[in-house]
């Protein structure tokens, strides 16, 4: 049951990745430490402590305004890619793609 | 003998003495004489000396038994003429609020000093007098005191002052009884005056005024010291002399402490986190228990041990009823920092899939932007670059009516599978159930079932796997998430397409004795009604096989079951047999139903389309005979469909090359369509307007409007190459046609450009068919 749950979790995974106009994607646990990226060392870990941090904060913004209320999902569109960030209290899913290719 | 005293008295007119004598007192009990006599004596003696009061104590035992006797004795005075001159003392003092606390009063004020009357009065004299009380006996002090009392009321008759005077303490029990009620009621008057200032500090001023006498004296002074003053200075008489102040030798001391250890502590306090505290003792009991639970998670490769840390961790977790939310987000989900089974855990955690469920659309949504938008009519957002083009495009464009592909649902799952159905979900417009055929593979189960969402267009939702090929699927509408599914082999199954798990099949035929044995070539959910009289509407499944058999199917213990509606008979052509003998129509075997569909309002009458190209319109209480028969084609008939718009109006296509579109009441078709030579797989009518209907050809799309043209279809859509269409969608509230193919791809198409109009076409088509049918007859 795990066994084929966890290799449906993978396939999603390796799906999203070969998607069009993902350049990368990183799994980030709760002390912040990535645990699973398709990008070079020093890019997911800058990666992950900047949008650590930007979750964190977006987090308590939302939450400040009606404590009931929680964060789903943040997306930062920039010039040149969009990041999605899928936030959880336990880990964090990042992950960069250029919608323009 | 008054006149004897008073003549002595007399005798000593100028002074009044009087006279003391020693033991007189005892003697004169009994005479008045003796008695004032002997009270002038003893008064005397106690008014010269203190002393000699004290020579008395040795007679006090019988001093005082006489005290105890004698009334208080009271001095007369008298002078020459006898007459009375008492000095009255000016208080009467009570005798028996005097006896009551007498001594106690006395000794209160000797111990305390206070400056009250009674001490003021007594003072200077009880003082030396206390002494001796207080060390003598008490008897003896008794006696004094009474010597003293009555000294004191000679000596200070004449002072204003109300004097108390203690009495002999044994007395004070007798008194007792002698005070009454009425001696408490009585209102006593206490006199209160100021008493003499007692000095305690005196420090005369230095200042003295100049009228004063010895101010002369005092300038004098001063001068004198002024003037020494100035002859000091210089002078020999006067040397200097300084004196050093010897300072000791410091001694250092040195103490050394322990550095007090400073940690700083902040919080920020935000709203949410007051809230979290606020509910947080809940939350931590569910916490708790989802976290055991997942403790208890089967993960391969963990320790034991491990998950005992775990769940350790977890218990003093909940243990703490505030815990701050931002200490949650820092939290450790374990006790360990192996990346690798964080990973796991993540992984196999449902929030994650959630997460990577919505990453995944989101990211889809991205890139199909465009063609979503256009899907759901939505203004379509132009990214900036390719705006140019985009114009030219326009302008080339011209204002005919197309189809625009939009995207087509595949998946290597299905690839090389062909479409064999597809139906939209009845509650959920995003949904599609799509069934295909055998695959080109042998390597894949012969059976696929896959439901899309729009929102996700390169990967199913649920792909399930059948064991024969799929040929026909619905959903049904009271229980959105069940899936019917017909089968070639004749065995339909019902799926709950909710369940994650694709090997969940909820209801099958295969135990049913009466399945069908051959394709189930259509399935519908319909709901009709229990009575006549319009009760409730029941959804029942019937299917329509090549067996011949029209069967509804119901729920039972062992799975489907299913009673039979119709057994398609083969009807001979009686035209054939009329000029020979009548015989009976050769009931020989059925042949086969290839579609069916009930009639949009009514939905107890049904027309079902057969192998040999008739069309019999059936009614569900009528198992045995058709109520008419339509023929016109004389090939399979592929596809029947009401018109969901216009009442009585169905289509149907056939092998045959031809679309017909028939009336209920007519024998014959009103109109006929064909377009190229060959086979019409599917059609369906355009939703929104009556006149448009779209049909599939092996090779092409085509739509048709018979608003515009009813030789030639409006739309003409080429299947991609090498591949051949083979059914047909229509979208609901969108312009939008699904084609799947026979390599597995379904296509949506956007209908760009139908002029039509708002209206549903109803009436245009009632026009068309009046105009039509003059020829039919």
């Amino acid at each position: 049951m795990a066994e084929t749950e966890h290799a449906g979790v993978e396939e999603t995974l390796k799906r999203i990745e070969a998607q069009k106009g993902v350049i990368g994607t990183i799994v980030v646990n709760a002390e912040g430490i990535p645990i699973r990226t398709t990008l070079d060392n020093s890019t997911t870990i800058q990666y992950a402590k900047l949008f650590r941090l930007l979750t964190m904060k977006a987090r308590s913004t939302v939450r400040d305004i009606d404590p009931q209320n929680d964060l789903t999902f943040l997306r930062v569109r920039s010039k040149k890619h969009e990041i999605l960030v899928a936030p959880e209290h336990d880990f964090l899913l990042i992950v960069i793609q250029n919608p323009c290719e | 003998m008054s006149d004897v005293t008073a003549k002595e008295e007399r005798k000593k007119r100028s002074t009044l003495v009087l006279r003391p004598s020693s033991r007189a007192i005892n003697t004169s009990v009994s005479g008045i004489h003796g008695v004032h006599q002997s009270t002038r004596d003893t008064n005397s003696i106690i008014g010269c000396a203190s002393r000699r009061c004290f020579s008395l104590a040795g007679g006090s035992k019988v001093l005082e038994k006489s005290a105890f006797q004698t009334p208080r004795q009271v001095v007369r005075v008298f002078d020459e003429e006898d007459n009375d001159i008492t000095p009255q003392p000016l208080y009467q003092a009570d005798p028996a609020v005097a006896q009551a606390k007498a001594s106690r009063l006395f000794l209160d004020e000797i111990s305390a000093g206070s400056a009250s009357d009674q001490t003021a009065a007594t003072g200077s004299f009880t003082m030396p007098f206390s002494r001796s009380i207080l060390g003598s006996s008490r008897i003896s002090s008794q006696s004094t005191i009474e010597f003293m009392n009555e000294e004191i009321e000679d000596t200070f008759s004449k002072r204003d002052l109300p004097i108390n005077f203690p009495d002999v303490p044994g007395k004070r029990d007798t008194v007792k009884e002698h005070v009454t009620e009425d001696m408490l009621r009585e209102v006593t008057d206490v006199y209160i005056s100021e008493t003499d200032s007692i000095s305690l500090l005196d420090m005369p001023s230095t200042l003295a005024s100049v009228d004063a006498d010895d101010a002369e004296a005092i300038m004098e002074r001063n001068n004198q010291y002024a003037e020494l003053c100035r002859n000091r200075t210089g002078n020999d008489k006067y040397v200097d002399r300084s004196v050093q102040t010897l300072n000791g030798a410091a001694k250092n001391k040195q103490v050394q402490s322990d550095s007090m250890v400073v940690v700083d502590s902040a919080t920020t306090v935000t709203t949410w986190d007051m809230y979290d505290t606020l509910i947080s003792p809940e939350q931590c009991e569910e916490l708790c228990s989802q976290e055991v639970g997942r403790a208890d998670y089967p993960e391969a490769g963990e320790d034991a041990s491990r998950g005992a840390e775990r769940s350790v961790s977890v218990g003093s977790m909940a243990s703490t009823a505030s815990a701050a939310s931002s200490l949650k987000e820092v939290e450790t989900f374990g006790s360990g920092i192996n990346a690798e089974s964080d990973l796991q855990l993540i992984m196999l955690s449902e929030r994650f899939q959630h997460c990577l469920l919505v990453m995944e659309r989101s990211i889809l949504g991205n890139t199909f932007q465009p063609k979503l938008a256009a899907y759901r009519q939505l203004p379509v957002t132009k990214e900036p670059v390719s705006v140019v083009e985009q114009r030219e495009e326009d302008a080339e464009s011209s204002r005919s009516p197309a189809v625009e592909r939009l995207w087509a649902f595949s998946c290597e799952l299905s690839r090389g599978r062909s479409v064999s159905s597809m139906v939209w979900n009845k509650k959920n417009p995003d949904l599609l159930g799509v069934g295909y055929g055998e695959s080109g593979s042998s390597k894949q189960k012969p059976g696929l079932v896959c439901c899309w969402s729009l929102k996700n267009p390169t990967w199913p939702e649920r792909a399930i796997q059948c064991d024969s090929a799929v040929t026909s699927l619905d959903f049904s509408s009271n229980n959105p998430s069940q899936l019917a599914v017909g089968m070639q082999d004749g065995s339909i199954a019902i799926y709950n397409v909710k369940s994650q798990d694709s090997k969940s099949c909820v209801l099958s035929s295969s135990e049913c004795p009466n399945r069908h044995l051959d394709p189930v070539w259509q399935l519908r959910w319909t709901q009709q009604e229990l009575s006549l009289t319009g009760g409730e509407m029941v959804e029942s499944l019937f299917s329509v096989a090549a067996d011949g058999r029209i069967s509804k199917w119901f729920i039972c213990s062992s799975g489907l079951d299913c009673i039979d509606l119709m057994k398609l008979k083969k009807i001979q052509n009686t035209k054939k047999k009329a000029g020979g003998a009548k015989t009976e129509s050769v009931l020989s075997a059925l042949t086969p139903g290839l579609c069916f569909d009930f009639h949009p309002t009514d939905s107890s009458v049904y027309l079902v389309g057969t192998l040999e190209g008739l069309i019999h319109k059936c009614s569900c209480s009528n198992n045995q005979h058709f109520l008419e028969t339509y023929r016109k084609h004389f090939c399979p008939v592929n596809r029947i469909t009401w018109s969901p718009l216009s009442p009585d109006v169905f289509l149907s296509c056939s092998s045959d090359w031809t679309i017909q579109l028939w009336k209920q009441d007519h024998h014959l078709p009103m109109l006929g369509f064909s377009s190229t030579q060959t086979a019409v797989c599917d059609i369906k009518w355009f939703p929104k307007w009556a006149t448009v209907f779209g049909a599939v050809k092996e090779e092409q799309l085509e739509i048709w409007d018979l608003n515009l043209s009813i030789l030639d279809p409006i739309i003409v859509q080429p299947a991609a190459a090498g591949v051949k269409m083979e059914s047909l969608l229509f979208a609901a509230q969108t312009d939008c046609v699904l084609v799947g193919d026979s390599d597995g791809h379904v296509t949506v198409y956007l209908l760009k450009n139908l002029s039509v109009g708002e209206s549903s076409q109803v009436d245009i088509l009632e026009g068309i068919l009046r105009s039509a049918a003059p020829e039919q007859l």
